[in-house]
């Protein structure tokens, strides 16, 4: 039994991640699995591969290696302008990596920094908090979840898309026990029960395209009440 | 400065290592992680002006690729310069074990210009920068996993040999920053037959590795 993540995204998502062509939010919770995951990171650095060999091939193939005076003469100019820039003042430094300190992956830290100066929780059922997280795009609801040790969640079923990562704790449905670093996707059809480990409360983020869609009669007359807050 | 002699020597045995490799490409590509590391160690703008002149035309042709809303050609040489002044500022960051410098250099570009695209599209504030997506944990990803020096040429190999609709499909989603739903829309095919095809080419070029499919439940 190790500590690593068992589920993880779908290897085209991570070609699309790699190749930098997927969703602001989708993007955010891959980000979020690969900071707990090894594997995925060395999947993601084979095909960063892919990237810079049609880099180097299309350079080859669109344009080949300037040979005219005009060409060389405008690098040239490009060479200095840049070097200029370097020269100026502050630039010069190495480029100082600071991530706002937290307890979660950076980027997720950054992402609450961004938005509250603390988290912002509102109660979504019993055993269900919430906070939104602003991420500057319309597509996506992007929050935490969190539900506490044992929390017995509503059964829903998924009316768009929701990715997923647990970033604290454990949760199980009726499929599985997913733990820290596990990245899940529900589509519509997907009806589950989530349960929190007894041991603990569990916080996830969580991305949504569109509200869940409640299975019990009581349930079923508050559905037209959810909605997303895309931000 | 004492520990700055003893990286050099580091950089010496990296670099007898890569003359041992076997294949012109990986000598190639090896020369210019050298001079990466060289920028990074020693600030050197001798290597950093060789770098440029190498790279300058890879990025800008990368950029004139680009089939994002919103890109113009105006763009091309602001990405090249952009790109540039990112590796001078974080080559100290780069490290050969992991990746060539060519590939370092892609990520990089990658993100400068998502980056770009962003801020022209955008005029609320953006919590992230694309950078720090790709932020790497402290926990050392095990070298293992990244097989770096052999892999790179073979993976050239492998992808040279790719039928063409493979191909065609994975140079949209790197070079044009299609999406696979964009791509299934421009050329007309179901999004699961381009995911399919991505995911043979993957097989084919080995970057999944089997025993990830037994040990991991895929989100599919």
């Amino acid at each position: 039994m190790n500590n690593k993540p068992s589920h993880c995204p779908s290897a085209d998502m991570l070609v699309e991640f790699a190749a930098g062509t997927l969703d602001t939010a989708e993007s955010i919770c891959v980000s979020a699995h690969l900071h707990f995951c090894p594997h995925c990171r060395g999947t993601l650095h084979r095909l960063e591969q892919i990237g810079s060999h049609f880099m180097e091939k299309n350079c080859e193939a669109v344009s080949p290696r300037p040979t005219q005076t005009s060409v060389l003469e405008n690098q040239e100019t490009l060479l200095e302008s840049v070097m200029a820039k370097i020269d100026a003042a502050g630039i010069d430094e190495p480029a100082q990596t600071t991530s706002p300190k937290g307890q979660f992956p950076p980027l997720v830290n950054k992402l609450i920094a961004a938005t509250y100066e603390k988290l912002n929780w509102r109660r979504l059922s019993k055993s269900v908090d919430v906070a939104g997280l602003k991420t500057g795009q319309n597509k996506f609801e992007v929050a935490l979840h969190r539900i506490c040790a044992g929390g017995k969640t509503p059964k829903h079923d998924h009316r768009g898309l929701e990715y997923t990562v647990v970033l604290k704790g454990s949760f199980s449905d009726e499929k599985s026990v997913y733990k820290e670093g596990d990245f899940l996707l529900r589509q519509p059809g997907d009806t589950h029960q989530p349960m929190g480990a007894q041991n603990g409360e569990c916080i996830c983020l969580s991305a949504q395209s569109a509200p869940i869609k409640l299975q019990s009669f009581f349930g079923s007359m508050l559905n037209s009440w959810l909605r997303i807050r895309p931000s | 400065m004492m520990h700055i002699p003893l990286k050099q020597v580091k950089l010496s045995t990296q670099m007898s290592e890569a003359i041992s490799e076997v294949g012109s490409s990986t000598r190639r590509s090896d020369q210019w992680s050298q001079l990466l590391t060289d920028v990074g160690i020693n600030r050197s703008k001798e290597s950093f002006a060789k770098l440029f002149k190498h790279y300058a035309p890879l990025i800008k042709s990368f950029a004139q690729s680009s089939k994002h809303e919103g890109w113009f050609p105006g763009l091309n040489e602001d990405l090249v310069q952009e790109v540039m002044i990112k590796v001078w500022q974080k080559a100290s960051g780069f490290n050969p074990e992991k990746a060539s410098a060519t590939t370092w250099i892609y990520t990089v570009a990658r993100n400068c210009r998502i980056d770009m695209l962003r801020r022209k599209s955008n005029t609320q504030h953006l919590p992230l920068e694309n950078e720090d997506y790709w932020h790497e944990p402290d926990e050392e990803t095990p070298a293992s996993l990244f097989q770096q020096k052999r892999s790179e040429s073979k993976l050239q190999v492998s992808l040279s040999k790719l039928p063409k609709e493979q191909n065609e499909i994975l140079r949209k989603v790197y070079l044009e920053g299609k999406s696979h739903a964009e791509t299934s829309a421009e050329l007309g095919l179901p999004l699961g037959t381009v995911k399919s095809r991505v995911r043979l080419a993957l097989q084919k070029m080995q970057i999944l590795v089997p025993s990830e499919y037994q040990e991991n439940d895929y989100n599919e």
